[in-house]
């Protein structure tokens, strides 16, 4: 029996919930781990570009000047995980791979921000992997970033295993930056555990393409969460092509100083004098 | 029935369409992305409005940007970086356009001929292509580089490294030089002012210093399209070729489609040989299916387009050569810290070079905030200080290479944009066939199979491995000659924006596509002509101006061969893409 069978029947085992009607489970299920998401996802920005925030003191890296969490860098990671990879044939089996693995270790299903109407919703339902289980159950499709954040947290717990429980509601944010860097490390590195546990459920054919997938994924992380934190996404309107502000990046790195140009006075003439060469 | 159907007005297919327009065949040029033909309307000079991969408007994706991007298969640490839509990659293109270097043609008896990828050279002499060379130069056109602060910087560098100023197109020795760039010089107040009431066209004309290069070129303000500063074939090639019948004696203008991805190109058995006799494309809008036949069929949808669409037509394989030997330069950047300004935001983005034949080339690498902030997290040496994923390469650059992430990376942005300076190195790389596409296992688009990319960056070459830590050094020393207090490597992972030589052309019909006509080998009248028809990494150069050189003369090979007309080049004089003519012409059209 595969992984996706294991936690298919793990998940067999909990009782429906008595509380609510599906829609309403699940509806609350989608918010406690969209929550859970963006807050693996903190954590993962601010390693990027730290900034004055609680997730940056978590790390050990506070800064005075504006970071990630003022850039908006966690919904742009979201947002674009989520419009990367097409295929949830692929990426649904890895989730029910990730809550297996989680499995070992119950990772609390927060609450917080939840109203009381929808923590009644979740029923028995208290752990991470199994609100995932119980969606992949119910032909839910599980998005991509909830997919690495899994992914992260699994990684996360690999490296310190303390992290499973503390402030903050996943484990990446309670890492230390040396720490972080070690997950991403292993994730670049195609750690051995992660990709035993996710090929026994991928067909053979995909196995490569998904752990390739997984190594592009440690690079566009890092390199997506630093050109969005620097870009103008955060206070970018893409109906009006307008800004509402001046974005933070362009602040700290004293870029277009006083706003969009359409020119700069920086011609200097021709290197000796020289306006063509012989051809 | 047409004349001639392009697949794709990239860097290369308006060319031959522009060609053979101007010889007054019927020519049908396709494009999968979009046209952005009133750019003030269409984009921004917004760093990631622009090049999101995802979302951007010049991302590689389909026109309606509610719709996701077109996935490829990329298999490891890297960054494939294309733009689809009318232009190309040229949308984004710095305009570099500096020759190839000789020593990579058959025939080269310089001292230095053993320095190159020998296995792997055109199959013609240099001498061949340089009339070529001379009528794009003169049609886009090409001229020399202003300079800015960024190129003062950069050329300073460049002369404590002991190689002399290059004045000639052709690089026969090692050199530094302004660029030779598709840019038109600053002209009235462009590059003299910031108030943009006075960079209107014509009162300002060519390069306004914007630094936004990368977003797609729309300056002056209010300028005809066919003399916007940066001559992306947008800028260039497709105005004249829709004007065709305006400025050529027996011109008929070209019939573009766009938001057309060709999905099948179709094949018969004429003369016992198998032709290519038309193409199958699906409009994006409307998920319709069309098709159109042609005596000729020419390819260019790009190094990672081409082969995929060869192999979703089924079009024979017999050398498996389809798809392989792609080359990409091997790029690695180098940031400079200055304690001064070094403009790097302002003016175009590249205007300065070295080049070392058998090595390969550098040059500055002007960006924005989110562009330098992405490449300073782009590395595969892991993160600086930290870990090294086994490469970590130490050298006269600060600290091990590796990625600048967390309190590093704002170091080094916040010290501000303008007081950093990069260099882009430029490898000669390799021909090697376990670089190449394939069609991915991954479920198919509604293009068919996706393209899988695969770079086996343990497995390059030793001449590639050396070339880049020559020109590695190279930068980290024209950076320090030029001022920088630090100097930080990046190791890139695969960058795949200089995309060549997958369908190449060669010497050998064992390995490579196409003769040396650049029609392929297995099926008559299809021929390629982007820079998967290139026979190699060039020695290192930029590769859009010897490109275009190329299809220039695959158009004369086409019209020679299956039209029975003669050639041009070196008979006729060319005309420039800011001809009066064209311009008239495409503001009468409504183009």
């Amino acid at each position: 029996m595969g992984m996706l069978g294991a936690a298919t029947s793990a998940a067999g085992l909990l009782p429906s919930t008595a509380y609510a009607s599906l829609g309403d489970t699940l509806n609350a299920l989608r918010s406690s781990l969209d929550s859970f998401t963006r807050d693996t996802f903190n954590g993962l920005s601010v390693f990027v570009v730290p900034g004055p925030d609680a997730y940056s003191r978590a790390q050990g890296t506070p800064r005075p000047e504006p970071g990630a969490m003022e850039m908006a860098t966690t919904p742009f990671l979201i947002k674009a995980l989520d419009g990367s990879f097409p295929f949830p044939s692929l990426s649904q089996p890895v989730a029910a791979a990730l809550a297996s693995g989680l499995a070992a270790t119950p990772l609390p299903l927060p609450t917080a921000g939840l109203s009381l109407s929808e923590v009644e919703a979740l029923g028995p339902i208290t752990s991470v992997d199994q609100a995932v289980t119980y969606l992949l159950r119910n032909n839910q499709t599980i998005p991509l970033s909830q997919v690495v954040a899994l992914l992260l947290d699994f990684l996360a717990i690999q490296v310190n295993p303390a992290s499973a429980i503390g402030p903050f509601q996943s484990p990446f944010p309670r890492l230390t930056f040396a720490q972080k860097a070690q997950a991403m490390s292993l994730l670049e590195g195609g750690d051995s555990n992660l990709v035993a546990l996710l090929d026994t459920q991928l067909p053979q054919s995909a196995q490569s393409s998904v752990s390739g997938f997984l190594k592009f994924i440690a690079g566009a992380l890092l390199e997506f969460a630093a050109a969005g934190s620097y870009s103008e996404f955060s206070v970018f309107d893409p109906a009006t092509r307008t800004l509402s502000g001046r974005p933070l990046g362009w602040q700290l790195t004293g870029y277009l100083p006083n706003g969009l140009v359409e020119g700069w006075d920086d011609f200097q003439g021709y290197f000796q004098n020289r306006t063509e060469v012989t051809s | 029935m047409r004349d001639v159907i392009v697949i794709g007005a990239g860097g290369g297919g308006p060319v031959v369409a522009k060609e053979l327009a101007a010889r007054g065949l019927d020519v049908l040029l396709l494009e999968a992305g979009p046209n952005s033909n009133r750019p003030r309307e269409q984009w921004t000079h917004l760093e990631n409005d622009a090049n999101n991969p995802l979302t951007g408007f010049l991302r590689f994706g389909p026109a309606d940007r509610s719709k996701p991007a077109w996935f490829r298969d990329t298999p490891q640490n890297c960054f494939l970086w294309q733009v689809a839509g009318v232009g190309g990659t040229t949308l984004h293109y710095y305009g570099n356009s500096p020759r190839a270097m000789p020593g990579v043609f058959a025939g080269y008896g310089g001292a230095d001929a053993a320095a190159y990828d020998v296995g792997h050279l055109f199959p013609f002499p240099y001498s061949e292509l340089v009339p070529y060379y001379q009528w794009v130069e003169a049609t886009l056109p090409v001229q020399t580089a202003p300079m800015g602060t960024k190129e003062k910087l950069f050329l300073a560098g460049a002369g404590t490294l002991g190689i002399p100023v290059q004045t000639t197109k052709d690089t026969l020795r090692s050199g530094y030089r302004p660029q030779e760039n598709a840019i038109l010089q600053p002209g009235g107040t462009a590059g003299r002012t910031t108030d943009p009431a006075l960079l209107q066209h014509p009162t300002a004309t060519g390069c306004t210093f914007c630094g936004h290069c990368v977003h797609g070129c729309m300056e002056p303000i209010s300028a005809p399209q066919n003399l916007f500063a940066k001559r992306s074939t947008a800028n260039s090639y497709v105005p004249m070729a829709l004007t065709a019948d305006s400025w050529a004696p027996f011109g008929k203008a070209v019939t573009l489609i766009a938001d057309a991805f060709a999905t099948q190109i179709q094949t018969a058995q004429l003369n016992g040989q198998q032709a290519a006799t038309g193409v199958v494309w699906r409009i994006g809008a409307t998920g319709d299916t069309q098709q159109e036949s042609a005596r000729v069929v020419v390819l260019a949808g790009g190094s990672t387009e081409s082969p995929r669409l060869w192999l979703n037509s089924g079009l024979p394989n017999a050398t498996d050569s389809v798809g392989r030997g792609y080359t990409d330069h091997y790029l690695d950047l180098l940031v400079g810290v200055f304690d001064k300004d070094t403009g790097n935001s302002k003016g175009p983005a590249s205007a300065a070079r070295c080049d070392f034949p058998g090595y390969g080339c550098i040059q500055g690498s002007g960006s924005g905030p989110s562009m330098l902030a992405f490449a300073l997290a782009f590395s595969n040496s892991g993160i600086q200080g930290s870990y090294s994923n086994g490469g970590g390469a130490t050298g006269p650059w600060d600290g091990p290479a590796g990625r600048r992430i967390g309190p590093a990376l704002k170091d080094t942005l916040d010290h501000g944009i303008d007081r950093l300076m990069a260099v882009l190195v430029i490898t000669d790389d390799d021909v090697q066939p376990q670089n190449r596409v394939t069609l991915s296992g991954l479920p198919a688009d509604e293009h068919g199979k996706v393209p899988r990319v695969v770079f086996d960056r343990d497995a390059r070459s030793a001449r590639t491995v050396r070339n880049r830590e020559f020109l590695a050094r190279q930068s980290a020393a024209l950076l320090r000659g030029a001022g920088a207090t630090k100097v930080y490597r990046l190791d890139f992972p695969d960058l795949i924006l200089h995309c060549m030589s997958t369908m190449r052309m060669g010497q050998s019909d064992t390995d490579s596509v196409l003769d040396a006509n650049a029609e392929s080998r297995s099926v008559k009248q299809l021929f390629v002509a982007d820079n998967s028809a290139l026979a190699n990494s060039l020695g290192g150069s930029n590769p859009t101006l010897t490109t275009q050189a190329l299809a220039t003369r695959t158009a004369e090979k086409i019209f020679t061969r299956y039209f029975g007309g003669h050639p041009w080049v070196g008979h006729e004089s060319p005309v420039v893409s800011t001809d009066q003519r064209v311009t008239s012409a495409l503001l009468a059209r409504g183009l």
